[in-house]
């Protein structure tokens, strides 16, 4: 089983960030992501977009998960951002997006892509954990919220 | 003046039986019995131990009654099949009506040679004729209750009820043949037998149903008399086909067939005919075996054929049913509910009779056997149908269906169906406004006016359209005035994904492995593919762990489907055992084996 533990650390968890639209916020975020890892935020920007031109990774209730395989990441690496105001992230429900869970994959994994977004959804389809993540003061706490309670490790 | 009045007593009692068969059918709808339970229960009241008292223990006069309406019965399933509307289905489908009875027999078999403490001939030619799901007994529960079933495991259903019968009766009939030649060369004999029954009714049944086409093309008949020349003619040719040394209900099936898929005059008062015809044939059916059955006996064979129909619903049919439609890609709840409503019904009943005919030793227990389970059968799987279907997802959410529908015959074999329908504040037509190209609106009913669609203008809330449109694309007209679109919601937690997008690309991103020959093909395309071409909302199919759900189905099939995640966290089992390399090995014959069947291969997602 994939634990967000290994998917997030606290360093790549933003609280309060501010973006104006989804391509904005994506943008941010593949800089972000680029700079962590080493790689070229374009690149990571256009897997992304490609995703997204798909079909919007918005899952409802606020929540997004945009996520692309990106050529050179030696593991799947994930990042979390809450933003300070909600955006539209053309989510189906029409709700306006401020948790935004990004996941980067390596080229020519096995099946663990999708089981990290299997998981990363199964957690955030908790209200419980939506709430908890939207009143966390910092982006520590919020970390904490992440990987602190998922129900395996509840008992 | 006394023999005239015995048999007018009997006409009574007989016009009786069949007034009260079909009034019962009430007491069926009101509380959701299964009909032809209510008819064996009449029968079983009239007969020797009811209140009725009439002592009926002709098992000739009841094989006749019995596979005359048989014949019928099996025509009118071949006429409504229409095979280019099932093209997706027709292989599980046939292979479950064949492959799946032969299977179905055989665990039977293993359970009767246990439990009754058979030869293993005589457990087959039990398990034989406890085989065939009854179609009557299926399309009954489908339709009356209102049910309306997914389009795969629905249209799986009817085909395999309405083709197996031919199967199952010429297997039994082989057994019985082989059991009276002795055990010598047993296989031999039930090879050639099979293969006789089969070819030459088969040969006959195609011979016949194009005659017939041609003659009611040509003939000018006077209005009525076509309906009856098709079933006269139906009728003559199982009796040909049977005495030739085929199997009469194969030929009978197959000309059904035949004359349903052609073009031919007055195809419409043909099927309400056969309709009515059928429902008679039903009826008399189950009375007549109702009467011949001894409630008091049954007791006796109590225990053995309840644990036989126990096992022949909870293991035989569940898993023949898996291990012919499993490779097909049907997903865990299609076969769990395409295992379940296996019911029996009638044809087995019928064919328990063959061995008391045939005179073979301890027949009368077959018969008291194969009775039972069709009771239990009926009790158990007929009542928890519908709930089956709604807990297994298989029943469609609340949908539209026309308000009246005719089929008219035009000169010039110009097929158009009059539909109409009521229109709802939220029909999705009044939303985008729009009628397919294929369909004219002849007139709207509105305020108790009757007005040309000129007059009418846009549609409004409450009116009531009337509509043209050819009989294969008729239903696809539901979808517009449904009243919702349930399962078009896409729950949270599902991503989106545009119909247009291509698999491999997804197969890519989400390293899910897929046939290189599906790489090229959309999501649309691979719904349409699984669909016969027409998905519905709500239709799922497997992509590696994850499974694709249509959620929005436009004219051009599926615009955007979501890839649900949510399965990943339970495991499959099918999924694991069909990534196994016996999985694998088993795909790669049915596949082949389908691609023979249909023409052009269409392909499977590993």
């Amino acid at each position: 089983m994939i634990e967000m533990a290994d998917l997030i650390s606290a360093d790549r968890v933003l609280v309060g960030l501010r973006a104006a639209s989804k391509r904005q916020l994506l943008q941010e975020l593949a800089e972000d992501a680029a700079a962590a890892c080493g790689l070229d935020a374009s690149t990571v920007l256009d897997a992304l977009i490609q995703r997204e031109k798909l079909g919007t990774t918005a899952v409802g209730d606020g929540i997004a998960i945009p996520h692309a395989k990106v050529p050179g990441l030696p593991k799947l690496v994930g990042f979390f951002a809450r933003l300070a105001r909600p955006i539209d992230f053309d989510a189906l429900d029409d709700k306006p997006v401020d948790l935004i869970f990004l996941l980067l994959a390596p080229e020519g994994g096995s099946a663990e892509h999708l089981k990290a977004l299997a998981r990363i959804a199964r957690i955030l389809r908790d209200p419980a954990m939506c709430a908890r993540l939207r009143h966390a003061p910092n982006a520590d706490r919020a970390y904490a919220v992440l990987t602190g309670q998922p129900e395996s490790h509840a008992a | 003046m006394a023999a005239i009045n015995v048999l007018t007593a009997l006409v009574l009692i007989g016009a009786a039986l069949l007034v009260l068969g079909v009034l019962s059918s009430l007491i069926a709808t009101r509380f959701g019995a299964p009909l032809l339970l209510v008819f064996l229960v009449i029968g079983m009241l009239a007969g020797e131990d009811g209140p009725g008292g009439i002592v009926f223990n002709d098992f000739r006069a009841a094989y006749l009654i019995g596979s005359v309406a048989l014949a019928v019965i099996l025509f009118d399933g071949g006429l409504r099949t229409r095979l280019t509307a099932f093209r997706g289905v027709l292989a599980p489908s046939l292979l479950l009506a064949t492959v799946g009875v032969a299977l179905t027999a055989g665990f039977t078999a293993l359970a009767a040679i246990w439990l009754l403490n058979l030869g293993p001939w005589n457990a087959l030619l039990l398990g034989a004729i406890i085989a065939p799901t009854d179609a009557a007994a299926v399309f009954v529960l489908l339709r009356s209750g209102g049910l309306q079933l997914r389009r795969r495991a629905g249209a799986t259903l009817e085909i395999e009820s309405s083709t197996n019968d031919p199967a199952a009766v010429f297997l039994t009939v082989a057994i019985v043949v082989v059991l009276e030649a002795g055990q010598a060369g047993a296989w031999e004999t039930l090879l050639l037998t099979l293969l006789q029954q089969a070819g030459i009714g088969g040969f006959l049944g195609v011979v016949g149903g194009l005659l017939i086409c041609v003659t009611v093309n040509r003939l000018d008949l006077a209005e009525g008399l076509h309906p009856l020349l098709v079933v006269a003619a139906a009728v003559v040719l199982y009796a040909l086909a049977t005495l030739a040394g085929g199997s009469g209900y194969v030929a009978a099936f197959i000309a059904g067939l035949i004359v349903g898929n052609r073009p031919i005059r007055a195809y419409a008062s043909i099927v309400s005919f056969h309709g009515a015809a059928t429902w008679l044939c039903q009826i008399v059916m189950f009375l007549i075996l109702g009467l011949l059955a001894t409630p008091s006996r049954l007791v006796t064979v109590a225990l053995p054929a309840v644990a036989l129909a126990l096992f022949v619903i909870l293991v035989a049919r569940p898993a023949a049913v898996w291990l012919c439609l499993a490779p097909f890609g049907y997903d865990r709840r299609e076969l769990a509910f395409i295992g379940w409503v296996g019911l029996r019904g009638a044809v087995s009943i019928f064919l328990a009779t063959v061995p008391l005919l045939a005179g073979l030793p301890g027949a009368r227990t077959y018969f008291d056997i194969a009775f039972f389970v069709v009771l239990v059968s009926l009790l158990v799987q007929g009542w928890t149908v519908g709930a089956a279907a709604h807990r297994l997802k298989q029943s469609l959410p609340r949908t539209t269906r026309p308000v009246h529908r005719v089929e008219l015959d035009l000169p010039g074999q110009l097929a158009q169906e009059l539909v109409g329908y009521h229109v709802l504040s939220d029909s999705p037509l009044l939303r985008n406004g729009r009628l397919p190209s294929w369909t004219r609106a002849v007139m709207v009913i509105r305020d108790e006016t009757i007005m040309t669609p000129e007059q009418a203008g846009p549609l409004r809330v409450d009116d009531y359209v009337y509509l043209l449109a050819p009989p294969e694309r008729a239903y696809r007209l539901d979808r517009l005035f449904a009243a919702d679109e349930p399962g078009g919601e896409s729950p949270p937690g599902e991503f989106a994904i545009a119909g247009s997008t291509p698999l491999g690309a997804l197969a890519d991103l989400y390293d899910v492995v897929i046939d290189p020959g599906d790489r090229e093909r959309t999501v649309a395309e691979l719904f349409a593919d699984r669909f016969d071409g027409e998905p519905q909302i709500g239709d799922r199919l497997p992509f590696g762990e994850a499974s694709l759900v249509a959620r929005v189905v436009d004219d051009d099939g599926v615009a955007r489907a979501g890839l649900q995640l949510e399965d990943l966290t339970g495991s499959i089992v099918a999924a694991s055992l069909f990534r196994s390399r016996l999985g694998r090995a088993l795909l790669r014959v049915v596949r082949r084996l389908r691609g023979r069947l249909s023409g052009a291969a269409p392909r499977a997602l590993a």
